[in-house]
């Protein structure tokens, strides 16, 4: 039996409503729109950039008011999950990966957004951009906003230098090898997460893959149980002697920290680091250097972790048109460019006239590193995340659950850091997932 | 013997009362009641969290809650924690209450200062200890490293048995002020006359602090931890900033999983049912405090 447990919203959502509307003006009530946009990207340059999207489309827009709420990484799911129950959803949200718009969607929480992709130009998106958001009913759930390459490796060319190493690694020995020599003077060799969080989570999804392995079948079953997964894990736990002792705790906060102020040789993390060295380590900027992240052996092809940063509109917004009307602003060059150079290399253009426009190319830190932003930008056209594994792969509902319930971050602190039986603990976390996928 | 009929004056007394205890009873109808039975109602269902639909499952999410080793786990963590935590908390907050009692200079200043661990947002304190914990930045490393305490940073949050040693030393310096409010203000009223009695009669300050201090506390002790263990059982924003539970699942209490079974796996339904269970838990500690306040209160 399914129960509509609407009622008890839908009165919830009258007395919000009704709070609300008592508490405005009533001359405001006759003429303001409200939109209210999330993103977790809110670092100081890039809210200014928001700032500028957000006077464009009101000036363009008179009795609009736009208002930006942050949100952040790790607590997007819970503030989502409770807006929607409540109802009192944002009426646009950027900067989400993919994989959480296929499960909201899915669940009938998230607008088409096929109309929105036609305002923008369908035909200026880079090839295959928007894959990653068709849904199983063939309609598109969001598009992306930027692109990112999240698991690149970035190296210290000082460091390599001193220790005697002449080439970046491409394998998972070179890098061990490398890091440890590097692993000197206080300075340690690798960031890597061992955290109970989604970062841990999303990396090792992608050194699974790096050894040759996956978490799913294309088929969507769980296949994780393999030889693959072990190594992964053998090889990801041998990383743990050239980590900070902290990287049990880590997040992408401190992953990125750790690169940019000196204390690790190596970092994994986006293009978000060329940015914060020359903003706050300006010592190392002409050492820092990027490349994909190694894989176990050279015969297995890279695999970039592009969590497809969104824009989707929530179905239960009040103001969809106003909303997608704005979304499709969002791309408007002047305020895109600006928010793109916010945070350079961090998130790339996925419209081929940005990324050819001059003005997106005159920044600074884009002229400066145009190697490792060209890498990332191939990288990251070709990668994919926990939602999308290849291109072999249909998108799966079920991931943002499975990254939220934090087992794959678990299955790596069980065995690395308890040290428990490693065939034991695949399996618990295979179940685990199957019991996800189940519902 | 015939009942007399009320009088019209009575009658509209009876109503003017009905009328003035209805705001309250409705206030906490609203506050009490029907959260309370909306939970049980909602563990009642499986139910998806960000549309509320679901389906009736009757008992099963407490069959599987009861089952599975995540609650036991979890309540052995809550209760170390909370034993731990209002442990330290109570040896701090006496011991710098009567520090406080005494006649030391800045005495106002150092009644005003203790309070402030107390008074800061646990956001902020987090953020404060982790960066003191830091294993790279942390100024606790860096200080017993300079001096050849340690060659290598601890990891105070990411490994067992550290991090849960961290998050109930951070609960208790967080948290024992309250103590030294509540012990202080207690100690204020203990009459001199007691004291000295006891010196006539020989006692040291040891002997004192047992025989006359301690069973003048008494009372206010048995309240304070009473609260107390009410609120660290179901602590939530600190041990969540702290470590998120981890490492793996060691610092993980019922709080925590009931936050992560209705937001990060949606399963409304499965949440409630453990806040049902944590809540019949708190009622231990909740008639044991009703008790306890009106037998001082009848005494």
């Amino acid at each position: 039996m399914t129960t509509m447990l609407t009622g008890r919203r839908n009165v919830l959502k009258g007395l919000a409503a009704t709070t609300a509307m008592t508490a405005l003006p009533r001359a405001a009530r006759a003429q303001e729109t409200t939109l209210r946009w999330w993103s977790p990207q809110s670092a100081p340059l890039q809210v200014a950039a928001y700032q500028t999207q957000i006077a464009n489309f009101e000036a363009a827009n008179p009795g609009v008011k736009v208002v930006f709420e942050t949100t952040s990484d790790e607590g997007y799911a819970p503030q989502l999950a409770a807006a929607f129950s409540s109802g009192e959803v944002p009426d646009i949200v950027t900067h989400l990966p993919s994989f959480a718009i296929q499960s909201y969607y899915a669940n009938g929480l998230v607008e088409p957004f096929n109309d929105v992709i036609d305002m923008i130009g369908a035909d200026d998106f880079f090839e295959g951009a928007n894959d990653v958001f068709r849904a199983a009913d063939g309609n598109y759930c969001g598009t992306g906003i930027g692109n990112s390459a999240a698991n690149m490796l970035w190296l210290r060319k000082d460091l390599m230098e001193e220790a005697g190493i002449d080439a970046a690694p491409t394998t998972w020995d070179e890098l061990r090898a490398a890091a440890q020599a590097m692993q000197k003077n206080g300075i340690f060799g690798a960031p890597l997460p061992y955290g109970a969080n989604s970062m841990t989570t999303l990396i090792f999804a992608g050194v699974i893959h790096q050894a040759g392995g996956q978490i799913f079948d294309t088929d969507l079953s769980v296949a994780l149980d393999t030889q693959e997964t072990r190594d992964a894990l053998e090889w990801y736990g041998a990383m743990r002697e050239v980590c900070p002792p902290g990287a049990t705790n880590y997040s992408w906060g401190e992953a990125i920290t750790a690169f940019v102020s000196g204390a690790t040789a190596t970092g994994i993390y986006t293009g978000r680091v060329l940015g914060n060295v020359n903003a706050q380590n300006p010592s190392i900027a002409d050492s820092v250097t990027c490349v994909r992240y190694p894989t176990k052996s050279t015969a297995i092809a890279p695999w970039t972790f592009n969590d497809f940063p969104s824009v989707f509109i929530p179905a239960q917004s009040n103001n969809i048109e106003m909303a997608k009307k704005f979304a499709a602003s969002l791309f408007d060059p002047e305020g895109y460019i600006q928010q793109l150079h916010a945070a350079p290399g961090h998130v790339l253009p996925v419209l081929k006239s940005i990324n050819d426009n001059p003005d997106y190319q005159n920044n600074e830190i884009i002229q400066k590193y145009p190697a490792e932003v060209e890498l990332m930008s191939e990288a990251a056209a070709g990668g994919f995340n926990l939602g999308y594994e290849s291109a072999n792969h249909p998108s799966n509902e079920k991931a943002g659950e499975v990254v939220g319930s934090g087992v794959i971050a678990e299955m790596v602190q069980r065995v690395i850091l308890n040290g428990d039986n490693v065939d034991e603990v695949i399996g618990d976390t295979a179940k685990a997932i199957e019991d996800i996928m189940k519902g | 013997m015939a009942t007399r009929p009320k009088t019209l004056l009575e009658r509209h007394y009876a109503l003017l009362g009905l009328a003035l205890i209805a705001p309250t009873v409705l206030v906490f109808c609203a506050v009490i009641v029907y959260p309370l039975i909306s939970a049980i109602y909602l563990s009642l269902f499986s139910i998806f969290t960000p549309t509320l639909e679901g389906e009736w499952v009757g008992l099963a999410n407490y069959r599987e809650l009861l089952t599975s080793g995540d609650f036991w786990s979890a309540l052995r963590v809550n209760l170390i924690w909370t034993i731990g935590t209002l442990t330290l908390q109570i040896v701090a907050g006496v011991g710098m209450a009567l520090i406080l009692h005494q006649n030391i200079w800045f005495r106002s200043l150092a009644r005003s200062l203790i309070l402030f661990p107390y008074f800061v947002s646990t956001v902020v304190a987090v953020l404060v200890w982790k960066w003191l914990f830091n294993d790279l930045y942390g100024i606790l490393n860096h200080l017993m490293m300079t001096a050849g305490i340690i060659d290598w940073p601890i990891d105070y949050l990411g490994m067992m048995p550290n991090a849960l040693i961290s998050v109930i030393l951070v609960g208790a310096w967080k948290y024992f002020p309250f103590v030294v409010i509540a012990v202080l203000a207690r100690l204020q009223t203990i009459p001199d006359a007691l004291y000295e009695a006891a010196r006539i009669d020989g006692a040291g300050p040891v002997a004192r602090f047992f025989d006359v201090t301690l069973p003048q506390l008494r009372d206010v002790l048995v309240v304070i931890i009473m609260l107390r263990a009410i609120w660290d059982f179901k602590e939530f924003d600190l041990i969540f900033l702290l470590t998120g539970g981890g490492p793996v699942n060691s610092t993980e209490t019922l709080p925590l999983l009931v936050y992560k079974e209705a937001f990060a796996l949606n399963q409304m339904g499965m949440a409630s049912a453990y806040a049902v269970v944590m809540m019949l838990i708190m009622l231990v500690f909740m008639i044991l405090y009703v008790r306890r306040t009106r037998s001082v209160d009848g005494a």
